[in-house]
């Protein structure tokens, strides 16, 4: 297989050898080589405009030194979306990391919980909470754990994660101990819920990373697992022992059992990063996707008889196309191509390609990448959050992706490789390919930031999928969507009865205008991230829905429709639409 | 006339005679330096390295101030594959007369096949600064900074070795290889192929045409260029590989399967054929042999050594 560095190596060679002469060549001037690709410029009105200050969001993500020597201080940043109050409108929670010397101190970072004021702006209201999660904060899950109809909260964080239950009155309690998920001792990134056995209670995974010791973390640039480039740099993944993976089975009375060993999950402890629950077989249970960091990332299939088995290299999800570990970042799923089955895309390092993974319909994924036309231009990008989204409401899922190294080092070198970058706003063009329009789109997606967690909602409920994601040592980016003549859309936010109150996991299948669009709901993917679980669907010019059909993780189905567009259709399990919001 | 002044007259006479006395020899000395050095070249030229070596050897143990002859003597020492005696004698010579671009150029020849990179880069910034005319220094130039991660600044290079010499061969090959180690596919394509139009069919330019199209997802048009490649280039594991990789992709699995078996046969401990081969036997319904092929492709993958860095497409 090619490797960069040889090539090359011999290609200097072939020169030195078939052409090296100490004879001078004359000079011969010539005009400048024309360029092969015309720029665009950025005239376009913006499709998304940051309105963070303007909305009230005053946050500052702490992730340790800005120079990043070690590890710890290069994953954080986690962000959720999500409807606490019940108010029908989504709310934000950041996670804020620390520094190693008030992790060190027991000096608290909490998260910062913003109410959303249906006006645009939304209030902080941290203080009265209690979610006081104090520790060394990465990434957050969202999901109606107990089923009393009020979102409950799970933070990851540095040796000990903590979930806090919804009071039902804007505060939260802490009930990590009673309910068994501390994960205890490990290094937590992504999390999610899901209903992996369909017993109508969420389950909990957590991607844990790598163990290290606060007090004895490698030294800066010492060694060969301290390198980029040649420039020395944090220490690991490479190098440090793993964290494994845990899930946690939801044992419907308030407490969760670890089954990480009993179901085999992680045996190898890769550097867990990014979590997905998604039906990627369509045979009505939760398989399990896990995107690794310098190793195979991992896909669980559920055998439907509470059991996994990883089959990520057969599915062709584990590796690179070429068999290459790849630095798995964050991952999610949609229908990029509208054939009704689930496909993934994921993000990695630097020098490398990011991954479309097309569902085969037959267990097996093809990497597809690079005639979608994402491989190439993120080649010299580190990737991290990304979600799929229709941010033009044409009934095609497009892309987001959040960028920005892990390596403050890499600023300044001529490597083509930055610390900051911007982030990728991929456009679907409807024939399996993409366009990249970041720069085109205003300048808040043109500037470069060090991007993290990423998530979509319709913070404004005006059928628009907003972006927010997280800057490291910086406030997160809250951007509004302003696309001009979006198409119309639907909204379908799902109540489970008999099976979990969150909905996730349902399958949902809309028929506008003769075409049939899918989507699973969840609200946890990208990359530390919790997203507005409420499921999207551009419609385009469709003014309608003639068909909508739920199936839900119970096995009911639900066959609703028609319905008109530009709606939210609140659909309980069992009992159809029980609400429209215009 | 004063014994002052007759013995000035006499000391004046004297030393003339002794010039004489002298500048006879030293004539014929720089003869013979001059004769040395024209047989010396001319044994280079003509491909004589083993006489050349000797012939230098003793030039530099007779002048061994002479910067050109540990030079050449350098250059033999290259052509013999003796690197480290090549390094030592260009060094010697780069130190005996600076401002020599020649000798920077040719000790950067040297230390790029050393694998020398940053080495190179000081001697080929050297060379460049004292004659900026050299489109071939500005060209493995650009190859040593890439090779040290320099991806921007070996662009512009390959630009300067273009603008000198558009019609330097692999000059556009290089710059396309710049585009796409940054990723910048469609002018990597469009560089390959303005390589193969101004210079001929290469291996080289062949192979990494079709590579970049396959990367970019343009399956069909990959496999009319990688087959080709395996025909100038068929010992080369990497373009089979590529054929197969692209034929799978383009949905010819009964095509790919025998390509990726010649990549692996090509290149035993590479596990990258066997992952592929696994997919393609899973799509031509050899589940059997998909399964071998998977342990096969974790056996190697085992055997590799730990790699240090980030995983990512390039070696750290």
């Amino acid at each position: 297989m090619r490797n960069l560095q040889v090539t090359v190596a011999a290609a200097i060679l072939l020169i030195a050898v078939a052409i090296g002469s100490w004879i001078m060549p004359g000079a011969a001037q010539t005009a400048a080589p024309k360029s092969t690709v015309a720029k665009t410029p950025a005239t376009n009105p913006p499709l998304f405009v940051d309105v963070t200050r303007a909305a009230g969001i005053d946050f500052h993500l702490n992730c340790g030194s800005k120079e990043k020597l070690y590890i710890v201080e290069t994953q954080c940043g986690g962000a959720a979306a999500f409807d606490y109050d019940n108010d029908g409108w989504m709310d934000i929670l950041l996670i804020d990391g620390s520094s190693i010397e008030d992790y060190k101190a027991g000096k608290c970072h909490p998260p910062r919980l913003y109410h959303n004021n249906h006006d645009g702006t939304f209030t902080d209201v941290s203080a009265k909470s209690g979610l006081n999660f104090c520790g060394w904060g990465y990434g957050v899950a969202i999901g109606d754990y107990d089923n009393d109809g009020w979102e409950d909260v799970y933070i990851t964080g540095f040796h000990g994660s903590a979930l806090y239950h919804n009071n039902h009155d804007g505060t939260f309690t802490d009930v990590t101990a009673k309910a068994g998920v501390a994960n205890a001792g490990e290094w937590g990134t992504s999390a999610a819920f899901g209903d992996y056995d369909n017993d109508g209670y969420l389950d909990l995974v957590v991607a844990d990373y790598v163990d290290v010791d606060m007090n004895n973390l490698p030294p800066f640039g010492v060694g060969p697992f301290c390198q980029y480039r040649g420039i020395p740099v944090n220490c690991g993944p490479r190098g440090l022992k793993g964290a494994r993976d845990r899930l946690y089975h939801n044992n419907g009375d308030g407490t969760f059992t670890d089954v990480t060993e009993k179901l085999n999950i992680d045996p190898d402890r890769y550097y867990g990063l990014g979590v997905l629950w998604l039906d990627y077989d369509k045979d009505g249970c939760l398989d399990l996707y896990v995107a690794n960091d310098s190793s195979p990332s991992l896909l669980y299939h559920n055998n439907c008889k509470g059991g996994f088995t990883e089959v990520g290299a057969e599915a062709g999800v584990a590796y690179s196309s070429d068999g290459h570990e790849q630095a798995g970042m964050g991952i999610d799923s949609a229908d990029y191509d509208r054939d009704g089955w689930p496909d993934i895309v994921k993000t990695n390092f630097s020098d490398d390609t990011k991954n479309l993974y097309h569902n085969d319909h037959n267990g097996e994924f093809t990497d597809l990448a690079g005639p979608a036309g994402i491989a190439a231009i993120g080649y010299p990008y580190l990737g991290f959050g990304v979600k799929f989204f229709d941010f033009d409401n044409d009934g095609w899922p497009d892309i987001f992706m959040a960028n920005g190294h892990v390596d403050a080092q890499v600023e300044g070198q001529s490597f083509g490789v930055g610390y900051a970058e911007r982030p990728f706003l991929f456009h679907n063009l409807k024939n399996g390919k993409f366009e990249e329009i970041g720069e085109k789109s205003g300048p808040a997606l043109a500037k470069k930031y060090i991007g993290r967690a990423a998530l979509t909602a319709d913070f404004w409920n005006r059928g628009r999928q907003d972006i927010l994601f997280t800057n490291m040592d910086g406030s997160p980016v809250l951007l509004r969507n302003e696309v001009p003549s979006p198409g119309h859309w639907v909204r379908i936010k799902t109540i489970g009865s008999k099976s979990n109150r969150d909905g996730f996991g349902a399958k949902v299948e809309i028929t506008a205008e003769g075409s049939t669009r899918y989507a699973e709901v969840r609200a946890g993917s990208s990359f530390e991230s919790s997203n507005d679980p409420r499921v999207h669907f551009g419609l385009g010019a469709a003014t309608r829905v003639d068909a909508i059909v739920i199936r839900w993780p119970s096995g009911q189905i639900d066959k609703l429709g028609p319905e008109a567009a530009d709606q939210e259709l609140v659909v309980r399990e069992g009992s159809g639409v029980i609400e429209r919001k215009h | 006339m004063t014994i002052g002044a007759i013995t000035k007259v006499a000391l004046m006479m004297a030393t003339s005679l002794c010039f004489l006395w002298l500048s006879a020899p030293a004539q014929a000395q720089s003869q013979a330096q001059a004769q040395t050095r024209q047989q010396l070249l001319q044994e280079i030229e003509s491909g004589q390295f083993r006489e050349a070596v000797l012939l230098g050897q003793q030039a530099v143990s007779r002048w061994p101030r002479d910067a050109q002859f540990r030079h050449y003597l350098g250059l033999a020492y290259f052509e013999s594959d003796d690197l480290k005696q090549a390094q030592e004698q260009l060094t010697r010579a780069r130190e005996l007369n600076p401002e020599d671009s020649a000798t920077h150029y040719d000790l950067a020849l040297v230390l790029l096949s050393e694998r020398d990179y940053a080495g190179a880069t000081g001697e080929l910034e050297a060379a460049i600064k004292l004659d900026p005319s050299n489109a071939l220094a500005h060209m493995l130039l650009g190859r040593a900074y890439l090779n040290s991660n320099r991806s921007l600044q070996g662009i512009e290079e390959f630009k300067t070795t273009l603008k000198l010499d558009p019609a330097i061969k692999l000059g556009h090959y290089h710059l396309g290889f710049a585009y796409f180690s940054l990723g910048r596919n469609d002018e990597a394509i469009s560089e390959y192929k303005e390589e193969l139009r101004r210079s001929g069919e290469s291996a080289i330019a062949v192979d990494a045409l079709g590579h970049a199209l396959l990367a970019g997802g343009k399956y069909e048009a990959a496999v009319t260029y990688l087959r080709r490649g395996t025909e100038l280039d068929a010992p080369n594991p990497d373009v089979w590989y590529d054929l197969g990789k692209a034929l799978a992709l383009a949905g010819r699995s009964a095509q790919a399967e025998p390509a990726l078996r010649k990549a692996a046969d090509l290149n035993p401990k590479d596990p990258g054929p066997h992952y592929q081969l696994a997919r393609v036997l899973e799509k031509l319904g050899k589940t059997n042999e998909a399964q071998k092929e998977r342990e096969r492709f974790a056996e190697l993958k085992k055997a590799q050594p730990a790699t240090a860095g980030m995983a990512t497409g390039r070696d750290q």
